[in-house]
């Protein structure tokens, strides 16, 4: 150890007090150390294998559905395997442990003793979270359809890449809602993962599967997607029935191109958005505030 | 107290309440370009002066200062260097990485901010070792890390927390040396310690905190010349003590003396007096004098004196 560590700012050209970074750039630079960090998560490192994994038991499940069709099949595996199960709970579970962990073990407060404004550290780390679970669940998703198309007597006529990159879209779409939550219940609660738990058990599986009529269903994420899903995908009723069993207005599964990525209020796409930018905002107004401690939250 | 031209923290009558529990109250001091200790029990209010002094916590009453500027805003982050005292970083990178991360957010571009890393952390003896991951470095590494984003920005205020923590003697004493030439370089320098004796070695003044309130501040001599009640207590060593007793005991400014299994315990209450005196008698003093060594002059002693 020497004593030439504080230096004169002349001896090396930089500035005494640099200024700090803006927010664009902020936001960029939280991003970019978050997808360094997630990098080392034991659940992105066993990615790899959850895929060969999945590959081979959708294609073994694949050859005892004979009496299926390969469009079919692949839409209620993508649907319930990946856009209600795997990519909300990856999403939430890296989103959470990637700020809340932070906020935990303390180190959050080295970021914030930098002379940068506390919302882009928050923002940047919703686009990488966002950007690794949109790729996780593409990933995914042609995954199973190469499981499912390796069945060729499913396709009768012909393998249709357009349900790919539905779901690709959907999973996308859902990715960044479910890390806008995932922010969101980090930032505002003390235990942000027993309250994913009940946002996608309780408000998804429930809220989600009530009554058109009833409002709160604009309030989840799983909804806006399935209808955003049977507007791509157009399926027949038997398999809009598969994907949405619940729905008991019959003109909602056969009714395809209604309009969900409209951007116009009540629309999915735009429910979405609105949740999105609500749990963004909710959760940067608590994580810029200057008091703000893992022991005060909840 | 500090020159009030160089001045790189200033808390003004400062209060802080948890609810209904103050944890400091109306606490003013100054540090200028000096370093100053920090001394306090544990659960007195440290904590949170600390993080009041690197905005993490609002005042409930009075301002807190850095360079003249709220402590809260970016401007006075850009002067904080923080050296906190928990112990987790960003285990799965290197150490230069990490405090390079750190300077990115200072608006140091990427090559320069690793170069300025890499110089860092090999001026604080980690040069050999910054590359690998941290979760694999020892509790000494892990704080030259700490230590090295908290001064690569080059701070004009540095506020080290339990600093010394998990060095070894070597480093230790290397730690002082660069502590103690901080402020020849416009830096400021809070810190604090358990260690008394080592942060007594290394601080121009001490503040004392207990029970939230600001208990002294100042050199540690002075403190301990304002504790008047209090009598100074020396150590003696050398030839015919009974004979020394005797004398001594007839001095005016010597309370009392007490034997010792090899020496004599003086008390006093003049002690600037007694050392003229002393110096005569120890020169002309058959058998010689071999030490007389002060038992409470120093910083633990002070500080126990004045929170008992």
């Amino acid at each position: 150890m020497t004593t030439t560590t504080n230096s004169g700012p002349a001896e090396s050209g930089m500035p005494r007090t640099a200024p700090g970074l803006s927010v664009l750039a902020t936001t960029l630079e939280s991003a970019r150390q978050t997808l360094v960090m997630l990098r080392y998560r034991r659940i992105l490192l066993i990615a790899p294998i959850a895929l060969l994994l999945l590959f081979v038991i959708t294609y073994v499940l694949a050859g005892t559905a004979r009496s299926s069709n390969g469009a079919n099949l692949y839409s209620v595996f993508a649907w319930w395997g990946l856009a209600t199960v795997i990519v909300p709970w990856v999403t939430l579970f890296l989103g959470v442990q990637a700020v809340h962990g932070e906020l935990e073990d303390r180190t959050s407060q080295y970021l914030f003793l930098r002379p940068v404004s506390r919302v882009p550290l928050l923002l940047g780390k919703w686009l990488a979270i966002a950007t690794v679970s949109s790729v996780l669940g593409c990933c995914s998703a042609a995954v199973l359809f190469a499981a499912v198309a390796g069945r060729e007597d499913l396709w009768p006529d012909g393998r249709e890449p357009w349900l790919l990159v539905s779901f690709c879209i959907v999973l996308g779409i859902g990715a960044i809602a479910y890390s806008a939550v995932a922010v969101f219940l980090a930032a505002i609660f003390r235990r942000p993962l027993a309250w994913a738990a009940f946002f996608v058990v309780g408000v998804q599986m429930l809220a989600a599967n009530l009554n058109v009529s009833a409002g709160m269903r604009q309030l989840t994420i799983t909804d806006p997607l399935r209808r955003m899903t049977l507007d791509l995908i157009e399926p027949s009723r038997r398999l809009a029935r598969s994907l949405w069993p619940a729905e008991r207005n019959e003109a909602l599964l056969v009714e395809n191109g209604t309009g969900a990525f409209r951007l116009e209020f009540g629309s999915p796409i735009c429910s979405l958005l609105i949740l999105i930018v609500i749990c963004l905002t909710i959760g940067c107004w608590r994580y810029a505030r200057t008091e703000y401690e893992s022991r005060s939250r909840d | 107290m500090s020159d009030s031209h160089s001045i790189v923290l200033e808390f003004d009558s400062v209060t802080k309440w948890y609810g209904s529990v103050a944890a400091l109250l109306d606490v003013s001091f100054q540090v200028g370009n000096e370093v100053v200790g920090l001394v306090g029990k544990n659960g007195v209010g440290k904590s949170t002066l600390m993080k009041l002094a690197v905005g993490l916590l609002d005042p409930s009453q009075g301002a807190v200062r850095v360079c003249g500027s709220d402590a809260t805003t970016r401007e006075s982050r850009a002067r904080i260097g923080f050296c906190p005292d928990f112990d987790r970083l960003y285990e799965p990178i290197s150490g230069v990485t990490f405090v390079a991360w750190m300077l990115r957010y200072h608006g140091v571009a990427g090559r320069a901010a690793t170069e300025r890393a890499e110089e860092v952390l090999t001026e604080l003896g980690l040069a050999e070792n910054m590359h690998r991951p941290i979760r694999e470095y020892s509790k000494g590494m892990r704080q030259r890390v700490r230590l090295g984003q908290a001064l690569s920005h080059r701070p004009q205020f540095v506020l080290l927390d339990e600093p010394m923590t998990g060095l070894d003697p070597v480093a230790r004493a290397e730690l002082a040396d660069l502590i103690r030439g901080l402020p020849q370089r416009g830096v400021g320098v809070l810190v604090s310690s358990h260690v008394l004796h080592e942060l007594e070695a290394v601080v121009d003044r001490v503040v004392l905190v207990h029970q939230g309130r600001l208990l002294a501040d100042g050199k540690v001599d002075t403190l301990r010349d304002q504790l008047p009640e209090r009598p100074h207590r020396l150590r003696l060593k050398g030839a015919r003590l009974r004979e020394l007793a005797s004398q001594l005991t007839a001095w005016p400014e010597v309370d009392g003396v007490s034997f010792l299994r090899d020496g004599l315990e003086i008390s006093l209450s003049g002690h600037g007096a007694f050392y003229e005196r002393f110096s005569d008698l120890a020169s002309d003093w058959q058998g010689g004098v071999h030490e007389l060594i002060p038992l409470d002059d120093d910083l633990a002693a002070v500080f126990g004196y004045l929170v008992e």
